[in-house]
């Protein structure tokens, strides 16, 4: 990948739609593969990202310039660290405003970090709104729609406009509600050696969240995959 | 050859951010390729200097021989644009002072293109400046720049009575310069450089900076701003039609 480093933006258009979950994982993977990775919350309600990895989780808020350069001038640092942000619903129209206002994307590219958002889908027309807002505002920024097994193939899969046009969305795997147990506790990694030494995870559970772990995995490989292609067809692209 | 530009900024009040404006115009008019000189009339310390140095000459503007610097220099001088930020309180002084060179005529007879930033404050005191500035401007381009970059208000004027003293000048255009974050100004104040110098992330002496990236980006977005203003009243074309012309018959191809 010619790209030293991701930028990860997580968000929906609303609460409890997965994107903190999203977030942790993709930190956990990022992990797994042996990068550097660091993790900011946006999300002012609930703080969890923060809450369940404290270590490699700073809370951000960008109300003022000040909080504003905390958070953008690390994010577009080139010290070969990936960043993931989990940005809450409330945080959304300043962030992108503020991400326009400054040419955030551009710069990122500019310094050869690759520049994405994970948009996990509701079902709601306003969801739909934000998405295209995105892509018709942010050409530089590998967007990609996320469809939460959870919400269940037949309710969403079927009806949801983007999913509908073809678009390719990234899976976010149902996990089973007897596993969710292990991992709804704060402060909680999903790294190979937390589970390895987390105790009161029996052994067919543990089998169960790595079996899940995996093919959450395969779907951030192929992000990677859509991140590389992204920037082979800006790079083969010949001036009009 | 280009007829030379001589671009007046000024206010009767001080701090309604004249030197703010005059910086934007030399890093539009050098972005533009447009040879620039300017004079600061912050006698003697020079504000204007420190942001333009290479530029820019300090001057005493009511002193004679300091008038002869600039104005019996337009015709000889590489730049053909010439910007004077007028200090606080000396517009109408410096505008008399023109009138009684013949400088005035001679922009009348269209052997200089001459313009006037005339930079509002919020009181209406800047009002009654608009009219005092009219009775001896003439033929000049007129631009009435309402700066917001430090959050100034102008609602303290009652729409009718600006429409009322705006009127009085016949083709004067009103400029908006936006709102930019305080501690933005702030950091391109410390560094001492052009706005644009600042976007590049260099020093006043050309080397590699460690300017915030989203300071940078908001002063790049205000800029980018501040430009269309000058874009839209179509300034290039005023100073240095030629060259532009020139430029868009390229463009067409």
């Amino acid at each position: 990948m010619s790209f030293r480093q991701t930028v990860t933006i997580i968000t929906s258009h609303r609460e409890r739609a997965g994107k903190t979950l999203l977030a942790r994982l993709l930190v956990d993977f990022h992990q797994h593969e042996d990068r550097a990775v660091a993790g900011f919350d946006l999300d002012a309600g609930e703080r969890s990202f923060a809450r369940f990895l404290p270590d490699r989780v700073t809370a951000a808020a960008i109300d003022d310039i000040q909080g504003q350069m905390a958070l953008f001038d690390r994010l577009v640092a080139a010290d070969d660290v990936n960043k993931v942000v989990d940005l809450g619903h409330g945080s959304f129209d300043q962030f992108f405003e503020v991400a326009h206002r400054i040419g955030f994307a551009e710069e990122a590219l500019r310094r050869s970090i690759a520049p994405a958002v994970l948009y996990v889908l509701t079902p709601e027309p306003a969801a739909i709104g934000r998405y295209r807002m995105l892509r018709d505002r942010f050409p530089g920024l590998t967007l990609t729609p996320v469809h939460n097994e959870l919400f269940g193939s037949l309710h969403q899969r079927e009806s949801h406009p983007l999913l509908q046009a073809g678009t390719t969305a990234l899976r976010l795997p149902v996990l089973a509600p007897d596993l969710r147990k292990y991992v709804e506790s704060p402060p909680f990694s999903f790294a190979e050696a937390n589970l390895a030494r987390a105790t009161g995870i029996p052994l067919d559970a543990h089998i169960g969240l790595q079996n899940w772990l995996r093919r959450a995995y395969i779907e951030f490989r192929e992000l990677d995959l859509r991140v590389l292609l992204a920037d082979l067809s800006s790079s083969i692209r010949l001036p009009s | 050859m280009a007829k030379p530009a001589v671009i007046l900024v000024g206010a009767d009040k001080g701090g309604v951010g004249k030197t703010t404006v005059a910086r934007t115009l030399l890093d539009y008019f050098n972005a533009h390729q447009t040879p620039v000189r300017a004079f600061d009339t912050e006698h003697p310390r020079g504000t204007l200097k420190r942001f333009h140095p290479d530029i820019t000459d300090v001057v005493d503007v009511t002193a004679v021989p300091d008038q002869m610097k600039i104005f019996d220099t337009l015709g000889s001088a590489q730049a053909k644009v010439t910007v004077i930020d007028v200090r606080a309180g000396l517009l109408s002084t410096t505008l008399r002072a023109l009138t009684d060179i013949g400088f005035i005529d001679s922009a009348r007879k269209g052997q200089i293109t001459f313009a006037v930033f005339h930079i509002l404050g919020p009181s209406i005191t800047s009002l009654e400046e608009i009219a005092e500035t009219a009775a001896v401007i003439g033929d000049a381009n007129y631009f009435l720049v309402k700066n917001f970059i430090n959050n100034t208000t102008f609602f303290d004027w009652d729409p009718d009575t600006y429409n009322s003293y705006f009127n009085r000048i016949k083709g004067a255009e009103e400029i908006i310069v936006p709102h930019l974050s305080e501690m933005a100004c702030e950091q391109v104040e410390v560094a001492s450089t052009p706005f644009v110098t600042f976007v590049a992330n260099k020093t006043a002496a050309g080397e590699a900076a460690n300017y915030s990236f989203v300071l940078r980006g908001y002063v790049r977005h205000w800029l980018g701003n501040v430009w269309g203003e000058y874009d839209r009243v179509k300034l290039i074309d005023l100073v240095a039609p030629k060259k532009e012309s020139a430029v868009r018959q390229q463009a067409a191809g």
